[in-house]
């Protein structure tokens, strides 16, 4: 019997004669694990660049933040963390001041022109002792003086400069300096929870006394940084804290927060998280494109060795020393795979984490080779491709070795339903048959080079369609806000008023106002309410989500939700919820729920929870947007009291023109045209979605690559045939436009695989993942035209032209020589 | 004219060991109605001669003339048009398209020839090859004779002048290969069509008007068989 040497040699020999194919292949499980492990290590990466990030800024631990609008004793407020029961567990507190503020960056001719904060920082030295900065370019920030810096994000959407001024609200001004980072804004988000918001929101940072000069609060401050000594049980420190502030301002509701359950401490983990799973079923797709192509090429290669294996039978090599030599191709081809992937592995990390680094800049992108991913892809990469080539090679050591040694026809007589199929009666010539005909002669071929492609189609439809469902859904959302009043601006007053107070009476005043319609927004959070529950008032409830209430006159607004069941509020308290809030808490119009919102006591606020009605549900995708009457503002004993405006400008005026004659009014925190939020909604997503655009990249690669294979196999095993036709005179081209049919036919019945699979796969994103990664979104699933027209393109047209890519083997073959070869 | 005509061909192949010459100063005329045969050991040069006169290959040397047509100064498009409308091959080993039915396959050669009664004329072959009864079978589900018979009618379906065998009887039994050679030697008959075969089997020369027998790349012989065509249920090997 024959060495191992002979074995690998010979199976060498093998790779050599289809060396092209193999390559493919090889490159084809390359984009499989490469992708897998490419998307997996900058998961690693990103979790190590947010963690090392936060420790580098020294980050906060907690956060102990006063309801809107209240401010207390800066002095006070620095003092908690000594009045803990644990002094101790206080590594360093920073006292801030945060101020809503229009802010005018305008530039160049550019308006620039969006709500934002100035948060004014107590330093500790040279620095703020907890979320310092990290500057990325111009002066940092002094601890004294009357400067500013700008959060970076904001300033690169913009192009802003490293130093400039900013026109604030109010006829104020800040000179910045320089741009930062910094860790309560690594992530940027609204006043209305929506994330990657620099588009439309600026924040800028100051000292304290600076900031406090600016509100027109000396003395005063609205926020504690905490950070905990090493080693310190953050739940307890947590209670401690929350104690000592309670101890301090007895009056005052506020939140301790800590900084792993902040919202955007948590989008930045939890989008991690989030984006592996999408990257995972996009990599096990494109691996199963690859293990399907691989598949399909050992069952060619060992259909090639038919006769040899037949004749290793005869000549009584045990059918197992026979399988050596193919599976020894499959590993081959299986270890080149591997060689690619990490190739591939180290182009998509670095593709991924450019794009990640794009929209969440951190202090520092570390990237090292992430050796358990590489071999995570690596074994499967193997483990898939090896495996494909085990049940061909299987199948064939089974044959009889009379029927392996026949000379004659490869194909196997035609039975069962392959049979069938090959029955079906066309139209036309024989000629014009031939491409259908060949297309059905091997069914389960056929059927094999359709499941790889569609792998790839289904990637495709995935990925797309998540996107056309962000679109749909931000374009349902955008319906809803814009439906009856498209041009009206919301306008927040800076702190609370009476109804048809000052700020009311300046902003319909302004020229051009046509209409103000006062509201009351407050946020809260809503759970549901179980079977005979009855809400604990004064209880502070932790489950459920939070939410931005918004409190209308419902009778008479120029806007309003509109209802999808239910209806609007009557006499009693009641909540418009979204669709996906009433869906997540199961509660149905007429249905109770209970809320969390602030209550006016005496000169401050208390959390409280109320038992509410569900009067309604409205079809805004977004879960925080809930909604009460006007009326009902006793709920939060405030009745009569607002702090926003929806306002109208007269028809045919210049909108900027209103705009800007409101930003120059005093106590006017921001206006924003509700037009601005869904395009900086969609602007954002488009921005979220890069990271898509590189699986899509891969996924074209991929199909175009399988089909090439294919054909180029087709190639290899139809020479015959191909120069049968040549010698009674078929042209070259002619041969092609029936190889362009077979691969067309082939494409479109993988096209409607793959559209098939790819809906199941949205589905599952949509429907599985989604409501985990972005709970606060009821996400439609929509897939466009467009997006079936792309899969077409790739499945059926890519698909198609790549016989073309043969035409020069076809060329150049030799005829006479092709045509006596004897098997 | 004749038919064919070849006049100082011949074609010879550089290699790593040096020029190999296959064929050299081979002049030949073969007439409608004729039934030769390339007789010949192997390596003799018969199918590189019969590869030249079916336009599947050039000469390096000489000219060759097939119904008028020049092959040696012939476009690579003219020379595609040529196989489609002057010769039609029977190869050794069928070259059947198996995805195609034995009719067809049979078809293939009419549609080829643009006849517009491909269909009929397909029926009308495999009636006249005797396999009318196996018309929807696929080439895997008929035995050799049978996938022969149906090359020779797919050959004949495009109603061609020339039709080239190029050892036809090579992968059948002495009964089958009988039964092909009766059918290859009826095509001639009618004066219509030259038919040119492949052999190296002396006996079935028997069977030609006329026998060309090359040695080394060249013609040795060109001539009526020794004391006459025979035939062809006479021929025994």
């Amino acid at each position: 019997m024959a060495g191992a040497g002979l074995w690998v040699r010979w199976s060498l020999r093998d790779l050599r004669k289809r060396w092209l194919q193999v390559a493919v292949i090889a490159l084809v499980a390359g984009l499989g694990s490469g992708a897998y492990t490419g998307l997996g290590s900058a998961s690693t990466w990103r979790r190590a660049a947010y963690d090392n990030g936060y420790a580098a800024l020294a980050a906060h631990d907690a956060k102990v933040s006063l309801t809107a609008n209240a401010d207390v004793d800066a002095a006070t407020l620095a003092s908690v963390p000594g009045r803990l029961a644990h002094p101790g567990w206080v590594d360093g507190a920073t006292v801030q001041l945060v101020v809503p503020t229009q802010v005018d960056a305008s530039i160049d001719g550019r308006t620039i022109l969006v709500p934002g904060r100035v948060v004014g920082v107590a330093f500790d030295g040279p620095a703020p002792a907890v979320d310092r900065f990290d500057l990325r370019s111009g002066a940092a920030l002094s601890p004294s003086g009357r400067d500013g810096v700008l959060d970076v994000h904001f300033a690169r959407h913009h192009g802003l400069p490293a130093a400039g001024d900013l026109r604030l609200g109010g006829n104020r001004s800040l000179r910045y300096t320089g741009l930062v980072l910094q860790p309560d804004y690594f992530l940027i988000m609204n006043d209305l929870g929506g994330f990657l918001a620099e588009a439309g929101y600026a924040v800028a940072f100051t000292n304290l006394e600076a900031a406090q000069e600016l509100a027109g609060k000396p003395g005063r401050a609205n926020q504690l940084v905490v950070r905990w000594a090493a080693g310190v049980d953050p739940g307890a420190a947590h209670d401690e804290l929350a104690a000592a502030f309670a101890a301090a301002f007895p009056d005052q509701a506020s939140t301790v927060a800590d900084r792993p359950d902040e919202r955007a401490s948590r989008v930045l983990y939890d989008d991690i998280e989030g984006d592996q799973k999408f990257f995972n079923v996009f990599a096990f797709l494109i691996m199963a494109g690859a293990a399907f192509a691989a598949f399909n090429l050992a069952s060619r290669v060992v259909e090639a060795q038919r006769r040899e294996i037949g004749i290793g039978m005869a000549l009584g090599v045990p059918p197992p020393r026979i399988a050596i030599r193919p599976l020894l191709v499959g590993l081959e081809v299986a270890l080149a795979g591997v060689a690619f992937g990490v190739a591939v592995g180290v182009v998509v990390g670095r593709l991924v984490v450019g794009v990640f680094s794009d929209f969440f800049p951190m202090p520092a992108w570390a990237t090292p080779f992430q050796g358990g991913a590489f071999a995570r892809g690596a074994a499967i990469g193997v483990v898939l491709v090896f495996v494909a080539t085990v049940y061909p090679v299987v199948r064939a050591v089974r044959v009889e070795p009379i029927d392996a040694i026949k000379v004659g026809l490869r194909e196997t007589k035609p039975s069962g339903w392959a049979g069938l199929v090959q029955r079906l009666p066309l139209p036309g010539g024989s000629l014009g048959q031939m491409p259908v005909r060949n297309a059905l002669r091997n069914p389960r071929r056929s059927l094999l080079t359709a499941l790889g492609i569609s792998a790839a189609i289904a990637t495709l439809v995935g990925v797309l369609g998540t996107l056309d469902s962000f679109t749909a859904t931000i374009d349902r959302g955008e319906r809803e806000i814009l439906a009856t009043s498209p041009d009206r601006m919301l306008v927040t007053i800076d702190g609370f008023e009476r109804r048809g107070g000052a700020a009311t009476t300046a902003v319909q005043a302004v020229p051009g106002v046509a209409h103000a319609d006062e509201g009351l927004r407050v946020v809260g959070r809503v759970a549901p309410l179980g079977p005979g529950e009855v809400a604990d008032v004064g209880a502070v409830g932790t489950d459920g989500f939070d939410v931005v209430i918004d409190l209308l006159d419902m009778a008479d607004a120029m806007w309003r939700p509109s209802l999808v069941a239910g209806s609007y509020p009557g006499d009693r308290p009641a909540l418009v919820l979204s669709e996906k809030a009433a869906t997540d808490m199961g509660v149905v119009a007429g249905g109770t729920v209970r809320l969390r919102h602030p209550r006016r006591e005496g000169l401050g606020y208390r959390w409280t929870v109320s038992e509410v009605l569900v009067s309604g549900i409205h079809p805004n995708p977004y879960r925080y947007a809930v909604f009460m009457d006007l009326r009902h503002a006793s709920l939060m004993n405030l009745d009569g009291i607002v702090n926003f405006l929806q306002v109208t400008p007269v028809p045919g005026t210049d909108r900027d023109a209103v705009v800007w004659g409101l930003f120059h009014l005093d106590g006017i925190a921001s206006v924003v045209p509700v037009s601005t939020i869904t395009a900086n909604v969609r602007q954002t997503v488009g921005r979220v979605t890069d990271v898509l655009d590189i699986v899509q990249g891969v996924v074209l690669v991929l199909a175009v690559l399988i089909a090439f294979n294919s054909s180029s196999i087709s190639a290899d095993e139809r020479a015959r045939e191909n120069a049968t036709m040549f010698a009674f005179g078929v042209p070259v081209g002619r041969v092609l436009a029936m190889g362009v049919v077979e691969s067309a036919l082939i494409g479109l019945a993988a096209t409607v695989l793959g559209v098939g699979l790819g809906r199941v796969v949205l589905a599952w994103i949509v429907h599985g993942v989604l409501p985990g990664t972005m709970p606060d979104l009821l996400v439609v699933t929509s897939v466009r035209g467009v997006t079936y027209l792309l899969a077409a393109a790739l499945g059926i047209v890519a698909v198609a032209a790549a016989p073309v890519l043969t035409s020069r083997r076809l060329r150049r073959m030799p005829i006479a020589d092709t045509l006596r070869i004897v098997e | 004219m004749s038919l064919i005509s070849l006049a100082g061909v011949g074609r010879s192949f550089d290699t790593v060991a040096g020029r190999v010459v296959a064929l050299a100063g081979v002049d030949l005329e073969v007439d409608a109605g004729d039934l030769a045969v390339l007789l010949g050991p192997s390596g003799s040069g018969k199918t590189t001669l019969l590869n030249l006169i079916g336009a599947l290959d050039q000469p390096t040397e000489g000219r060759i003339e097939v119904g008028g047509r020049d092959l040696t100064t012939a476009s690579r498009r003219e020379l595609f048009a040529y196989r489609r409308e002057t010769v039609s091959f029977v190869f050794q080993t069928f070259n059947l398209f198996p995805g195609l039915t034995a009719l067809e396959n049979v078809r293939f050669g009419a549609d080829v020839a643009g006849r517009p009664d491909a269909a009929e004329e397909a029926h009308a072959m495999l009636e006249r090859v005797g396999l009318a009864d196996r018309a929807s079978h696929f080439p895997a589900q008929l035995s050799g004779g049978e996938q022969q018979r149906v090359a020779i009618a797919r050959a004949l379906a495009t109603g061609n002048r020339v039709v080239l065998a190029d050892e036809p009887t090579g992968e059948l039994d002495y009964r089958t290969g009988i039964g092909i050679l009766e059918l290859l030697a009826e095509q001639s008959a009618d004066g219509r069509r030259a038919v040119l075969i492949v052999t190296h089997n002396r006996e079935i020369a028997r069977m030609a008007d006329r026998v060309v027998e090359l040695q080394g790349g060249r013609v040795v012989r060109d001539g009526a068989p020794d004391g006459g065509a025979v035939p062809v249920a006479s021929l025994r090997w």
